[in-house]
């Protein structure tokens, strides 16, 4: 090639672990029009892996992609996207991605790639070496059966300090559905960590030298870099903080924008402390604090640093030091993580589930970081946790599980609310012991499998915020209306969509966000305060199109959902609108070639179609509506008996959110009866040939009738 | 005085509302005069000598660009630069001194724009700082006092206290957002 | 003002100016007289002694430098992007002139370190090497046999000077804490330049973790962190001795 694009590297790594083969692809030619990300992962899946493969299946593939602006200093890149047949996806498995921070992305385009694609089966543990061109699959005898912590120090001894080791525990090993891959300490992909362990593939370890490149001005990269720092605000995009500051107009108790001039890190040596405008460039990272937000402001004193994702300035992995916890529980006093993972070792326990500044919820919530990200145990957006509580409560152990594993378990120390107790059971599912073990390493699916418990007693108890094939809801109606509903009806796991859930949080008053709303989305009926619903319209069904697609893009670019789109931004002399351009901003001058947003936004919703169409082959099915797209009935319920569109209320109407779906599959271009894309909307989507072969096997709306 | 008086005038008093905006100050026009006296603006503030240099100084303010004002606790009109210190901060300075209008006030514009009920522990935190005591004596003061009577409470049921102001905000919707807010960090 | 051992820079360039040296200072920005010389020059007058003399590089010292603070790093590693992007035109850690990944996962003592580690890995302490912009004898400077790193006019940064580099990486040699970065593509060796005095890595920082201050000897503050080859080109090493004198002795001629 005479003009080497930006953005991408250049070169897709394809090794089969069954033959030991290692060769390269040119992404441009093969990949370029689904950009990177799960658009990579969905495209190999549908050319290579055929429909009824099982996640465990040597047949099954493993695509770790990054993004065409990873390693960039874009602000908030550094994702990974394993897309895959994904393990957990009940009552068969389906396509599906686990998505993960941390350094792994970056390393793998500076190593010169932008995707890696997995195949086939190792005869025995073996772990993958990739430094530069130089790529190999080593023996990984000696490290099976060791925890994350330790396969990355003696991966690192053998590569050097600055690789970037994605490992799996014991939980990946043992091929537990509920099993996940860690990179850099925390940033954890779920669901896939037991293909991988399938493959006998114990750890992926990368060293790059390289560059990506910056096609275009550099002058320009720079300002546009400047211009998109000046947009963030704290954590998921809220974009004001939670308390008066004199320079901002609006706060919300709620954000997660919570540093401000008094708190500290107080076990860094000496302690940090927050001084200074936090408008300021130069002090974004210590606007958020996710262990303050999610365990209380006392969560400050043991804060030591912010850590996170390469080349992002928000640093919402909390770093923590909590020395008691090593007497106490003989663990090291030092973890870190975000969200849901943070939380892993509280939620477990329904007298510390959200429980704020207790000593004991900290310390459980320190184990629990400690144990699931050594033995790499997913929580399933925290519906492991939820689970447990229920299968303990609701009395279903104690029927079910035969008397002597039951009293093998140290209930007292459940009952007692004692982190300890985590001690006992995440190894209990990493090891897949016993009958709980078993069933708990395999999901929520598993429960209604093994124990033939109906799929309906979860679905239908709004407590468990269960929503269907297996996962729960990810955002949906409590946060956003029939959007919310929408976005959490069209994956095959928890929805993983933060667009919608990120503008209606920000922070901003519901006048302000109307007015953005009505710019980007056309009108301001676009979005509903929460709990204050009212009927489904177009434009509803057009956020929800538009959550979605950047949802797609995000991955696709390697650019984090959690933080963007940026709709939304502290800036009054902007009127706090974002920028809803950047994405396309970016990606023109990365490689040299200018899209628009539309052009953009078009790509991304090529990529998601695809996932649609494999959805569709796999499922055998053409009538999504009736068949996928499903929802739970406990968003049909509300515990005082309020009717639907009652102030106060998230209690959705079936015949709204059946029309609700109507003005999405029309936004989508999709057939209304069964929600399937047609053969023509395949073709003006350039996916010409997924829309044949649906066609062929009668899973298109004119031939599926 | 010429055009181009006028302005030096008016570009001194700009800098005088932001210096004070810069330092978290509200500032009013005598306090303005005084140092715009001592800057050496006497001459030109008294033209004649039966004009109000005030009047006259309020007459340059108003036309100042971005300069915000409002009648304050104590009856005067106090400037400030909104761009550097809000107007939501500028209302919190002007009721620091008196703790059951700050929570009247952050209650009613919080249910007014939001729409939300405010958790109590708000007011313990910096800029308020407030000691629990206190705000429970300015809730109790709040109760009795005839025009706010629309300021009230309520409990969720994990036992955390939210206000809110009848006035904007219906005790089911309220009651509603402040379940919801106390359980964001479980809903993540 | 470059002043070596109290002669001026003003008489220096009146001294190079008569004895047709005048194009090498100003173009390079530097010294390539040595001390003796120029003290022999004083006294002896100036014909002889630039003839017998090689070049010996003096630099400056420099008028900046960036300050670390390693309590304050987040390991976004936001300071390598900006170095490369902004003044590169592509991001490249590898090639980031200040170096925040080879510390990030384990500290400098690496993955065998021992208990003592820091970084992600270890005690979360994120140590940030930045290049000291070394005072006489600049380490890099020296080992050069092209004398190609030289005084940035208004900073006094070290600086690489790519059309004199003939890519021989001795320089990545001798920098004891190995702060000089070589671009594979363009064959030659790269280091901080401190930005023409407003540092990219400063400005991208998102915990203020760095600073621009002005000089100090950061030399002094701790050890090196590796071995060092420093290799002195031969007429270079002879001129060293014309001021390194051995004890007790006056001059060397």
């Amino acid at each position: 090639m005479a003009v080497r694009s930006g953005g991408f590297v250049g070169k897709v790594l394809r090794v089969d672990l069954s033959t030991g083969k290692i060769g390269t692809e040119d992404t441009l030619e093969r990949y370029g029009a689904l950009l990177g990300g799960a658009g990579i992962g969905y495209r190999v899946l549908w050319d290579e892996v055929p429909a009824g493969t099982g996640p465990f299946d040597p047949a099954n593939k493993l695509v770790f992609a990054a993004g065409v602006l990873v390693g960039t200093s874009v602000p908030c890149n550094g994702r990974t996207t394993i897309t895959t047949i994904f393990p957990t996806c009940w009552p068969r498995p389906l396509v599906g991605s686990g998505h993960m921070g941390g350094h792994f992305a970056a390393k793998l385009k500076y190593a010169g790639y932008d995707a890696l694609i997995v195949e086939g089966k190792a005869e025995r543990p073996v772990w993958l070496m990739i430094r530069d061109a130089h790529v190999e699959i080593r023996d990984a005898g000696h490290l099976w059966g060791t925890g994350i912590r330790r396969t990355t120090l003696e991966l690192s001894q053998e590569m050097g300090p600055d690789c970037v080791v994605a490992a799996i525990g014991q939980a990946g090993e043992n091929q537990a559905p509920m099993g996940m891959v860690v990179n850099s300490v925390s940033h954890s992909a779920g669901g896939v960590g037991g293909v991988m362990g399938g493959k006998n593939l114990k750890a992926v370890a990368v060293q790059g030298s390289g560059a990506v490149r910056i096609a275009g001005d550099k002058g320009a990269w720079e300002a546009l870099v400047k211009f998109h720092l000046s947009l963030l605000g704290g954590n998921n995009q809220h974009v004001v903080p939670s308390f008066p500051t004199p320079q901002a107009e609006y706060y919300n108790p709620a954000s997660r924008w919570i540093g401000q001039p008094g708190k500290r890190w107080g076990a860094a040596k000496p302690p940090v402390e927050i001084t200074g405008a936090l408008r300021d460039p130069n002090r974004i990272a210590y606007r958020t604090n996710s262990a303050a937000y999610f365990l209380g402001d006392e969560a400050w004193k043991y804060t030591v640093r912010g850590n996170g994702c390469t080349a992002c300035p928000i640093r919402c992995h909390t770093m923590l030091k909590v020395p008691s916890v090593t007497t106490k529980y003989g663990i090291p006093d030092t973890a870190q993580n975000t969200c849901v993972a943070l939380m892993f070792g509280r939620s477990f326990f329904t007298q510390l589930a959200g429980k704020k500044n207790s000593e004991t919820a900290i310390e459980a919530c320190m184990v629990g970081m400690h144990l699931a990200d050594d033995v790499g145990l997913w929580s399933n957006y925290g519906q492991l946790q939820r689970d447990l509580r229920k299968l303990y409560e609701g009395g279903y152990l104690k029927a079910r599980l035969g008397s002597k594993e039951y009293a093998s378990i140290p209930w007292d120390k459940y009952d007692n609310a004692d982190p300890a107790f985590l001690l006992d059971l995440i190894p209990r599912i990493a090891n897949r012991q016993g009958e709980l073990g078993e069933v708990l390493s395999r999901g929520t699916g598993a429960i209604f499998d093994h124990w033939s418990i109906p799929e309906t007693e979860w679905a239908k108890d709004h407590t468990t915020t269960y929503w269907k094939m297996g996962h729960p809801k990810h955002h949906a109606n409590e946060d956003d209306g029939q959007c919310g509903v929408i976005i959490n009806t069209q994956y095959n796991r928890d929805a993983q969509c933060h667009s919608h859930t990120n503008f209606v949080r920000n922070g901003l008053p519901l006048a302000v966000q109307k007015k953005l709303a009505a710019a980007i989305w056309g009108s301001p009926d676009a979005l509903d305060a929460p709990g204050d619903y009212t009927p489904a319209n177009v434009h509803k069904a057009r956020r929800a199109k538009w959550s979605l697609l950047r949802k797609e893009l995000h991955d696709a670019l390697g650019v984090c959902n959690w933080m963007g789109p940026w709709a939304a931004s502290p800036l009054q002399e902007r009127g706090y609108a974002g920028d809803d351009s950047l994405e396309s901003k970016f990606l023109s001058l990365a490689t040299g070639q200018t899209v628009d947003r539309e052009g953009l936004d078009r790509a991304a919703e090529r990529i998601f179609t695809l996932h649609r169409a494999l959805t569709i082959r796999d499922m055998g099915q053409v009538n999504m509506r009736a068949e996928h797209d499903l929802v739970p009935p406990w968003i049909f319920e509300d515990q005082n008996g309020a009717a639907p569109f009652t102030k106060g209320s998230i209690r959705m109407d079936p015949a709204d959110i059946a029309r609700a779906m109507d003005f999405y599959y029309e936004v989508m271009g999709w057939d209304k009866d069964t929600g399937a894309p047609g053969k023509a909307r395949y073709a003006e989507l350039g996916l010409a040939d997924v829309g044949d072969t649906l066609a062929a096997a009668k899973l298109t709306p004119e031939t599926g009738k | 005085m010429s055009e181009a008086d006028e302005d030096d005038l008016a570009r001194a008093a700009l800098e005088t509302v932001r210096e004070a905006s810069a330092a978290m100050c509200l500032i009013a026009a005598d306090e303005i005069l005084e140092r715009l006296l001592a800057k050496g603006f006497a001459e030109r503030l008294q033209t004649t000598p039966e004009a109000d240099p005030c009047l006259r100084l309020a007459a340059v303010l108003s036309g100042l660009p971005g300069i915000a004002s409002f009648e304050s606790l104590s009856g005067r009109t106090v400037y400030h630069d909104p761009a550097l210190l809000s107007r939501t901060y500028a209302r919190i300075l002007d009721h620091k001194d008196a703790p059951e209008l700050l929570l009247a006030a952050e209650i009613r514009s919080n249910s007014r724009d939001y729409t939300r009920p405010l958790p109590v522990e708000l007011f313990e935190k910096t800029p308020f700082d407030l000691a629990p005591e206190t705000i429970e004596a300015a809730l109790k003061a709040l109760s009795c006092g005839q025009e706010f009577q629309d300021i009230t409470s309520l409990t969720t049921a994990a036992g955390a206290v939210y206000l809110f102001s009848t006035r904007y905000l219906k005790r089911g919707y309220a009651v509603f957002l402040a379940e919801q807010d106390a359980s964001l960090t479980m809903n993540p | 003002m470059h002043t070596i051992r109290g002669l001026s820079s003003k008489w220096i360039e009146q001294a190079a100016k008569a004895s047709g040296f005048e194009a090498e200072l100003s173009r390079r920005g530097f010294l390539k007289l040595s001390v003796c010389a120029l003290s022999g020059l004083a006294m002896l007058g100036l014909g002889d002694a630039f003839g017998e003399n090689a070049p010996l590089v003096i630099l400056d010292n420099a008028t900046g430098c960036i300050l670390a603070d390693p309590t304050r790093c987040v390991g976004c590693q936001r300071c390598e992007l900006a170095c490369t992007e902004f003044n590169d035109g592509r991001a490249q850690p590898s090639l980031a002139r200040i170096k925040i990944s080879r510390a990030l996962n384990f500290g400098l003592a690496g993955p065998t370190g021992g208990v003592g580690m820091h970084g992600d890995w270890g005690d979360g302490l994120v140590v940030q090497s930045v290049c000291r912009q070394c005072p006489h004898p600049v380490p890099c400077a020296t080992a050069c046999p092209q004398d190609a790193i030289i005084s940035d006019p208004k900073t006094g940064a070290r600086v690489v000077d790519a059309a004199l580099c003939v890519g021989c990486r001795l320089c990545q040699q001798a920098c004891p804490w190995g702060m000089l970065s070589f671009d594979e593509k363009a064959g030659v060796a790269t280091k901080c330049f401190l930005c023409h005095g407003s540092p990219k890595c400063v400005e991208a920082c998102p915990a203020a973790a760095l600073r621009y201050v002005p000089w100090r000897d950061l030399t002094r503050d701790g050890s090196p962190n590796r071995a060092t080859l420093s290799v002195t080109a031969p007429e270079k090493a002879k001129a060293c001795l014309d001021c390194h004198l051995p004890a007790g002795t006056k001059s060397a001629k």
